[in-house]
């Protein structure tokens, strides 16, 4: 499937995309904190149709023993993608080529984050399961993760915030679907730091102009600014749910 | 001044200030983890026990070896008891309060003067709800020891150990204390709660 396929659906009629969305909406995105219990941090993304379980266990010692860093505490992500998660196959269970590359990318993003330093010789696991993929699942995957580790309590610079800009019919569009993602010409996963406006995530595949890569990025930093806005609601509703049982007034 | 929920990133101080659970950068002061601001006090809602200098813990031993014992505290690090600070043998498995003597640049804690603990059950909380638990001047603790006759040992690291014939009224005090640590007026609902012997009406 490719932008040239006999195949491909027109993609932008009237103005507004197959969803029925304009060039800079979101799919609809809900966050949900400290789903699972024996985690220390975890949290749920539904994003349009994709679902997504982040899970962060530690900082807990680090075996084998010998990878240690005294400085530091180690960051190891895992993304994985359920075999029932989409209509096309994805075998077994467990990581393939690649999820390997997304797991990389994820514990690059991560390591910016994360104060790493207050916790030497530690390491800190953040796990990713795709339950249920419609396009864009690495930055929902980051995405969620970021709400897992502020919920287990890791110190961190920034509740980071991915979200795809891609090039489909000639626009740059936010947020893409599935189908946008398979037939369009262009595709970039953006993760930005909402706060400082550092860019931690650009993969891109198709071709951008110098022009379009400078206004992807622009509207990447616009969207990430709105998706942290969901990621501080979970957090909010998960610690104000008490306080609000008993009448407290919490801002 | 109300009681605020600060997240990473969000501004606590246009200063730099060393403060729990927070960072500098470019001369202002961040939050770190997710906290309860009120004025210029942040108090972190959650996160790791490391382990400080002075402070008391419940530790599980976990390792004996010829020269003293690793003890489990309830952290990502493990403490060491120097054979020479044991009076009465220890066995792996055995629950211990035990002060924190010395802790070296990467959070190793060498620990001392142990008091082994028996007869009880141990509590395990959110490490930073332990000052809440302890209260003002031990005022929360000692009102749980006095209304459920149960002999309390808090650890800083978040594990609590009780030893009584009633510990399930304390049991459930420090539970409801842990759920609602973050609103006020809670020593009073806690008052309440104990003199009516566990009912929150």
């Amino acid at each position: 499937m490719s932008s040239n396929s006999p195949d491909k659906p027109q993609l932008i009629k009237n103005g507004k995309r197959l969803s029925g969305r304009s060039f800079t909406d979101l799919r609809p995105l809900k966050i949900t904190a400290g789903v699972l219990k024996q985690a220390d941090g975890s949290a749920m993304i539904e994003w349009g149709k994709n679902r997504i379980i982040a899970a962060v266990y530690g900082p807990h010692e680090v075996f084998p023993k010998f990878l240690t860093n005294n400085k530091k505490a180690l960051v190891s992500a895992r993304y994985v993608m359920a075999p029932f998660s989409s209509l096309e196959d994805h075998g077994r269970s467990g990581p393939n080529r690649r999820s390997i590359e997304i797991s990389k990318v994820a514990k690059h993003v991560f390591e910016n984050a994360i104060l790493t330093s207050r916790f030497p010789k530690t390491i800190i696991d953040i796990h990713m399961d795709v339950v249920q993929s419609d396009g864009g699942t690495r930055i929902a995957a980051i995405t969620a993760a970021s709400v897992a580790l502020a919920d287990a309590g890791i110190p961190m610079k920034d509740l980071v915030a991915g979200v795809a800009v891609g090039k489909v019919d000639g626009e740059l569009v936010v947020d893409l679907d599935k189908t946008e993602d398979n037939y369009g010409e262009s595709d970039a996963a953006v993760v930005i730091s909402p706060r400082t406006g550092d860019i931690l995530l650009f993969q891109m595949e198709g071709l951008l102009t110098p022009e379009e890569v400078k206004r992807t990025v622009r509207l990447a930093k616009d969207a990430a600014v709105q998706v942290r806005e969901v990621q501080v609601a979970a957090l909010k509703k998960r610690y104000e749910q008490v306080a609000s049982e008993l009448g407290e007034q919490i801002a | 001044m109300e009681k605020k929920l600060i997240l990473p990133g969000d501004e606590v101080a246009d200063t730099p200030k060393r403060m729990d659970g927070c960072f500098i950068d470019g001369g202002k002061t961040y939050a770190a983890v997710v906290s309860m601001g009120q004025d210029e006090k942040v108090v972190p809602l959650k996160g790791k026990y490391l382990p400080i200098a002075g402070d008391y813990v419940v530790g599980v031993v976990s390792e004996e070896r010829f020269s003293g014992f690793n003890v489990e505290i309830n952290s990502p690090y493990e403490g060491q008891l120097s054979a020479r600070d044991v009076r009465d043998p220890l066995r792996v498995d055995d629950v211990v309060f035990v002060k924190i003597a010395f802790v070296d640049e990467v959070n190793g804690a060498t620990l001392a003067d142990p008091r082994r603990l028996t007869g009880g059950e141990m509590l395990e909380i959110e490490p930073t709800k332990v000052p809440r638990v302890i209260g003002r001047n031990m005022s929360m603790v000692t009102m749980i020891r006095d209304h459920s006759a149960t002999d309390i040992f808090v650890g800083k690291n978040g594990r609590i150990y009780l030893k009584g014939n009633n510990t399930s009224l304390a049991v459930e005090a420090i539970l409801k204390i842990c759920r609602e640590s973050h609103t006020s007026g809670l020593t009073d609902r806690i008052k309440q709660f104990l003199e009516n012997g566990g009912n929150s009406q």
